[in-house]
């Protein structure tokens, strides 16, 4: 497969007087990570939400695998092949570590689901080994309420991982997590690049950003200022102002 | 002409719902507060009221006075012993919801055991009925009645606009999210959405306690019409909480040419069905998100 | 004695039906349903107009009402649980109203005010259930079978569904969840299981009028889940129990006047609901939303 992923072209989004998405161009290459960079109100999660269909873009396009996503809502972006995390984790926060990852893959809105018992095993020895891939196994019956905060976030990678999803759109998914944590959930995040999932990632820790990306795309005020090379983009000094808030 | 005497009597039963409404808009809409116990304030502002000047033979116009007063240090006690504790422990809304229910049930069950439970009314001349030509009457009450509406939104139309706290509610109303950041006290506006709204069911109470009598389940009606102009009028408008029960008491009173009185009650929550089903944001409204 | 005994239990098992199904949209769904009662009452008059008309057999009577039930649901569910959640409550409510005001006034149906007497005895496979015992028994085990049905529900991927959905709708959607149908559905199941109670009712006190069927009526089944505990599939039967016993308690202490209470039970139940929604700040869902920070 040789064209992006996901392709946004011209995407505009205003909210009264603040423009939160500025005739943006993006481009995600297949098996690629490609993080995108700004400073705080930059336009980053808008992006995200535009793709899922949470926000509706003003104008311009945006295709997955050549066909549009417009008019699309989050239910059906998860449905063809979109997982989205959140900056805000939103876990299922009553119920169990086990059950938040098990529940991601129950899709159908009557009181069984596909695959009958066979499937239902299925479904649970893969949340079991999913778990253990995270090193959840011992927080398998805790709420998720009750969990430290880095296990909190790679219980929501867990249920990135656990989807079939072939686009991640991860936020922010790894702030705040201390290096030995981190070096584990980049571990975890590369593995899946070989399956063909296509991952981009909102980081704001620039120091890490090197470490993580193949591409990365730089914005502010809702344009995309630079796109293309990480060593490029982070090593331009103009960005590095406007990122340390120095405005031109 | 039936139709013609209608439409007035559902002026006057719209002044009063739509009295009620903003009372109930103007505490939910600067305050996030489901206050069911509006319907409380109503029964409780009718049956002190029939118990001072027809039990104790006090003159009615400080019955009146009394029972108004009453309905602010109700709602002002609500908000102080109640909502707020609750909200203040990030209670949800249906946390305090059910709260206020609860007052609510505890209220009309004193007033069962204090008054029993069928109707209770203060007869008056002032329901005598006026002939004003063409066999359309008119009583003093229901004049009184929308003359009051009008006086009253006048005065809370000033309100809003002239004085600081007015202004505070209004913003309040169409940004919540104003309620944390703007360093507005919450306290004292809070006491002052509840001390306002309260008062304003007041009128309703009053009326009914003469024309149709009052009973302890009166309350239910009273915060659900309350709550439907609302929707109607879209939540986050204040105007359109009044008009909403406007609509909401023409409504009623013209289904009477049609249905019967009993199956008229139900009127108005049909038209909040179909707003809800149709048009969620109502007519006004400013918070168009669902 | 016994009679009396018997006739309490079976309000009890038809208070629990209504409980635990009511429980399955509040305590799992985070749907709050004022209009329980309503339900309620549709399947009372539904099984009274069945048992006169039609058939005295429970095996006809009930699955019928539990499907006007359900389809009714869908007058409340479908257009308020595309919105927030504030409008089911209210939506709710006005059905509750709505109901109130057919079953008063729809006379040709309903009997008005002085609504239908005189329902026949039930019958199950042709045998008469007309001694308390043997009602106390069908009563007892539709109990059972309602709440084997929500059990088995809360526990398996449509419980977990729910669960995600009131934890966290957007997410639950952005995982490919529909949260409309699944609501729907849950409301729908609620409603019918609530009709169980409704028939059995109906034959049980042979009579039908709209004074059972009120908002306080709702009320009452609320306060059974709260004081019973939202959190389990089987506490508020718990609740229907202590809240059928506590009449009969109250009835010891003479002191009290006998007309008065009815109204002192539900002062007691109101004045419960405010302090637990003040000094528990858990709320309403049996766990707490405060984080357990032993151990870490």
């Amino acid at each position: 497969m040789t064209g992006p992923v996901l392709s946004l072209k011209g995407v505009n989004k205003r909210f009264g007087g603040v423009v939160a998405a500025n005739d943006v161009d993006l481009d995600l290459p297949p098996g690629l990570i490609t993080t995108l960079v700004g400073p705080n109100g930059a336009g980053k999660t808008t992006l995200f939400n535009l793709i899922t269909g949470n926000l509706r873009p003003d104008s311009g396009s945006i295709t997955l695998r050549g066909a549009s996503l417009l008019g699309t809502d989050p239910r059906k972006a998860a449905l063809r092949g979109i997982a989205r995390s959140f900056q805000d984790l939103r876990l299922f926060e009553q119920m169990s570590v086990f059950e938040n990852v098990l529940a991601v893959m129950e899709r159908s809105a009557l009181p069984w689901q596909r695959g009958g018992r066979a499937g239902a095993r299925e479904r649970r020895e893969k949340a079991e080994a999913t778990l253990a891939q995270v090193g959840l196994t011992n927080w398998r019956n805790a709420r998720a309420i009750d969990l430290g905060y880095a296990e909190q976030k790679f219980l929501s990678l867990a249920r990135i991982l656990v989807t079939e999803a072939s686009l991640w759109l991860l936020d922010e998914p790894a702030s705040g997590l201390d290096p030995a944590s981190y070096d584990r959930f980049v571990r975890l995040v590369r593995g899946r690049l070989s399956d063909g999932v296509t991952i981009c990632l909102i980081e704001h820790n620039l120091d890490i950003v090197h470490g993580i990306s193949d591409r990365i795309a730089f914005l502010d005020q809702g344009a995309v200022l630079a796109a293309g090379e990480p060593r490029a983009i982070l090593n331009d000094a103009k960005l590095a102002a406007i990122y340390f808030g120095e405005r031109r | 002409m039936l139709l013609l005497q209608l439409l007035i009597d559902g002026l006057q039963l719209g002044a009063l719902y739509a009295l009620m409404a903003v009372g109930f808009a103007i505490i939910f809409g600067s305050t996030r507060v489901f206050h069911y116990a509006h319907g409380t304030t109503y029964i409780l502002v009718g049956y002190l009221f029939y118990w001072l000047s027809d039990r104790l033979s006090v003159p009615w116009w400080l019955a009146a006075l009394v029972a108004a007063a009453a309905a602010v240090v109700f709602g002002v006690a609500l908000d102080r012993f109640v909502y707020r504790p609750i909200q203040r422990d990030e209670g949800s809304f249906f946390t305090v919801f059910v709260a206020s229910f609860g007052v609510g049930v505890v209220v009309e069950n004193l007033v069962v055991i204090f008054f029993g439970a069928s109707f209770v009314s203060i007869s008056t001349p002032l329901t005598r009925v006026q002939d004003i030509g063409g066999g359309i009457v008119i009583s003093w009450l229901g004049i009184a009645s929308i003359l009051l509406a009008v006086l009253l939104f006048g005065v809370l139309n000033w309100f809003l606009a002239r004085t600081d706290v007015g202004v505070a509610l209004r913003a309040l109303s169409e940004n919540p999210e104003l309620i944390r950041g703007f360093g507005l006290n919450p306290r004292k506006l809070s006491q002052y959405a509840f001390a306002i709204g309260s008062l304003m069911v007041a009128p309703a109470a009053l009326v009914a306690t003469c024309v149709t009598g009052l009973t302890p389940t009166a309350g239910h009606r009273v915060v659900l019409i309350s709550i439907a102009a609302s929707i109607i009028g879209g939540i986050g408008s204040l105007r359109g909480a009044g008009f909403g029960g406007l609509i909401l008491g023409l409504a009623e009173s013209l289904a009477v040419w049609k249905l019967s009185t009993g199956w008229s009650e139900a009127v108005a929550f049909v038209i909040l069905f179909c707003f809800i089903l149709a048009r969620p944001a109502g007519l006004f409204g400013t918070r168009a998100r669902v | 004695m016994q009679g009396y005994i018997l006739n309490l239990l079976i309000l009890v098992a038809i208070s629990g039906i209504l409980a635990v199904s009511l429980n399955f949209i509040i305590g799992y769904a985070g749907i709050y349903s004022m209009a329980h009662a309503a339900f309620f009452g549709i399947a009372a008059y539904s099984g009274a107009l069945i048992a006169m008309h039609v058939s005295t057999s429970l095996l006809v009577a009930i699955p019928i009402a539990m499907a006007i039930c359900a389809a009714l649901s869908l007058v409340i569910s479908l257009p308020s649980l595309r919105v927030r959640g504030e409008y089911f409550v209210v939506a709710s409510l006005g059905l509750q109203m709505i109901a109130f005001t057919v079953f008063s006034e729809w006379k040709e149906v309903t009997g008005g005010i002085g609504g239908l007497t005189g329902v026949p005895v039930a019958t199950l496979f042709g045998y008469r259930l007309h001694s308390l015992e043997s009602f106390f028994g069908v009563s007892l085990i539709c109990l059972a079978l309602v709440t084997f049905v929500i059990y088995l529900l809360v526990y398996t991927s449509f419980g977990r569904s729910l669960k995600a959905i009131r934890d966290n709708e957007v997410a639950a959607a952005s995982f490919g969840k529909n949260p409309v149908i699944i609501k729907t559905i849950a409301v729908a199941i609620s409603s019918a299981l609530c009709g169980v109670a409704g028939v059995l009712y109906a034959f049980h006190v042979s009579f039908v009028n709209p004074e059972t069927f009120t908002v306080d009526q709702s009320v009452l089944i609320m306060a059974m889940i709260i004081i019973g505990g939202t959190g389990t599939v089987f506490g508020p039967i718990l609740g229907a129990l202590i809240i059928h016993l506590l009449p009969a308690a109250l009835t010891y202490l003479t002191f009290l006047p006998a007309r008065d209470l009815a109204s002192l039970q539900q002062i007691i139940y109101g004045a419960a609901m405010v302090l637990l929604m003040i000094y528990r700040p858990s709320g309403l869902i049996g766990r707490s939303n405060v984080k357990d920070t032993w151990g870490k």
